[in-house]
């Protein structure tokens, strides 16, 4: 039973994300009250770019497309076969350091500059999520994935408010999607980025997606199978959802307020959260 | 279906060749939630690497012209080339001026053409429209 669970997830995972994309953008225009794209777009978007003309800057640019979907996949794979949660995290860290190195191999102002800030972006998120893991497991007695059987919606309340901002940086969404800044650096790390190369990259991001929404699908569990994956789903919308939101109502940070703001609001939240288990614990 | 899927995303690069801004703000205007052109999956993408239909306006002013020329090369094939505006088009209330090429055809190969100064954004839209149609013939290398 696990394994066909396992297998589905590690095919469909990525496929529901491109979904979840689409709904997104179809969220984020009727809240722009336009009408918006086809729910599929994402997946037209990605058949299109496999069908450009393979144009590339140089042959670095390429290793490291390809090396970031390898390694995106790679920790999609230690997650859906329920395998270690810190290494799920990082060898999708390593990803995302391959992204930023192939924008930095390229002679651009805008994709370096796209580089610098995905950077930075990993310095905001990176902490909070690791920790957000670190206390998970405290709290299960485990760092395996599939093995994660308790709720903790009610015990690690704060800890799951997390994700917001972790989300927000990862889809690229406003007030801290500063490495695609369209406005200032065009799309920054991706700008030098053509055809189905932009395509392996925009796949990584699913993979990337796939592995966090995986982890915020871990706060919730339940005996009944059907209610565990119904409740996982809603987890997953609602923060979706939270972060359309917050990407049309609010306007991008700097470098450093994203720093200062995500960090503090981060693990301070973590800090409390953690800091209440205790001292109730101690009661 | 493949190619089917393929002409559903048609990413648009925007360039003004030194036109009076007229054309340019239709063609912003089709981005506005009372146009919309998302919903054929369009993206201002602003990058030629990434863009499938320049949208372009103005009459070429000569020091646009190898700019215009830098931008259609970087875009990957298959692309799709439109016109928009009377300038683009001809050239035409700059006809046989010193400093421009008198449009864009003059530069680069074009695919449609809008008429219209400015041009509607309705009309820019049916451009479009054909020029998926043109980009389809394309994509299955015909």
């Amino acid at each position: 039973m696990t394994d066909v669970v396992s297998l589905l997830l590690l095919a469909f995972g990525p496929l529901a994300i491109g979904l979840l994309l689409g709904v997104d953008r179809r969220i984020t225009a009727r809240m722009q009250n336009r009408v918006g794209p086809p729910l599929l777009q994402p997946f037209y978007d990605l058949a299109k770019l496999f069908r450009k003309d393979r144009r590339s800057t140089n042959r670095t640019q390429v290793s490291f497309a390809v090396a970031a979907l390898l390694l995106q996949m790679a920790a999609w794979c230690v997650f859906a076969l329920g395998g270690d949660l810190l290494v799920a995290f990082f060898v999708s860290g390593a990803g995302s350091l391959a992204l930023a190195l192939g924008a930095f191999s390229v002679r651009s102002a805008y994709s370096q500059i796209g580089a610098q800030r995905e950077l930075l972006q990993m310095l905001s998120y990176e902490p909070i999520l690791l920790l957000a893991l670190l206390v998970l497991g405290w709290q299960s007695g485990t760092f395996m994935a599939d093995a994660q059987d308790e709720s903790m919606l009610f015990l690690l309340p704060l800890v799951i408010i997390t994700f917001v901002p972790v989300l927000a940086i990862k889809m690229q969404k406003s007030p801290f999607d500063l490495a695609t800044a369209h406005q200032e650096i065009v799309s920054g790390v991706y700008v030098e980025f053509a055809g189905p190369y932009y395509g392996l990259l925009k796949l990584a991001n699913w993979f990337e997606l796939a592995l966090v929404f995986g982890f915020l699908s871990l706060f919730f569990w339940d005996q009944n199978v059907y209610v565990s994956i119904v409740g996982k789903s809603l987890l997953a919308f609602l923060f979706l959802f939270v972060t359309v939101l917050l990407d049309n109502s609010t306007a991008r940070l700097t470098r450093e307020q994203m720093v200062k703001y995500a960090l503090t609001f981060g693990l301070g939240l973590i800090a409390v959260n953690v800091l209440a288990i205790i001292v109730e614990a101690a009661l | 279906m493949r190619s089917d899927a393929a002409v559903r995303s048609p990413w648009i690069l925007h360039f003004d060749t030194g036109s009076c801004n007229g054309c340019d703000l239709e063609v912003w205007a089709l981005l506005t939630p009372r146009y919309d052109v998302e919903r054929f999956g369009m993206v201002n993408k602003a990058n030629p690497k990434h863009a499938d239909v320049l949208l372009i306006t103005g009459p070429v002013s000569l020091k646009a012209a190898p700019r215009l020329k830098a931008l259609y090369e970087q875009t990957p094939e298959p692309k799709v080339v439109i016109a928009c505006g009377d300038c683009a088009s001809n050239g035409v209330p700059f006809y046989d001026c010193y400093n421009v090429c008198g449009g864009i055809d003059q530069v680069v190969p074009v695919d449609l053409y809008v008429p219209g100064c400015s041009c509607r954004p309705e009309a820019i839209m049916d451009a479009v429209v054909q020029g998926i149609e043109l980009w389809r013939k394309k994509v299955s290398g015909q």
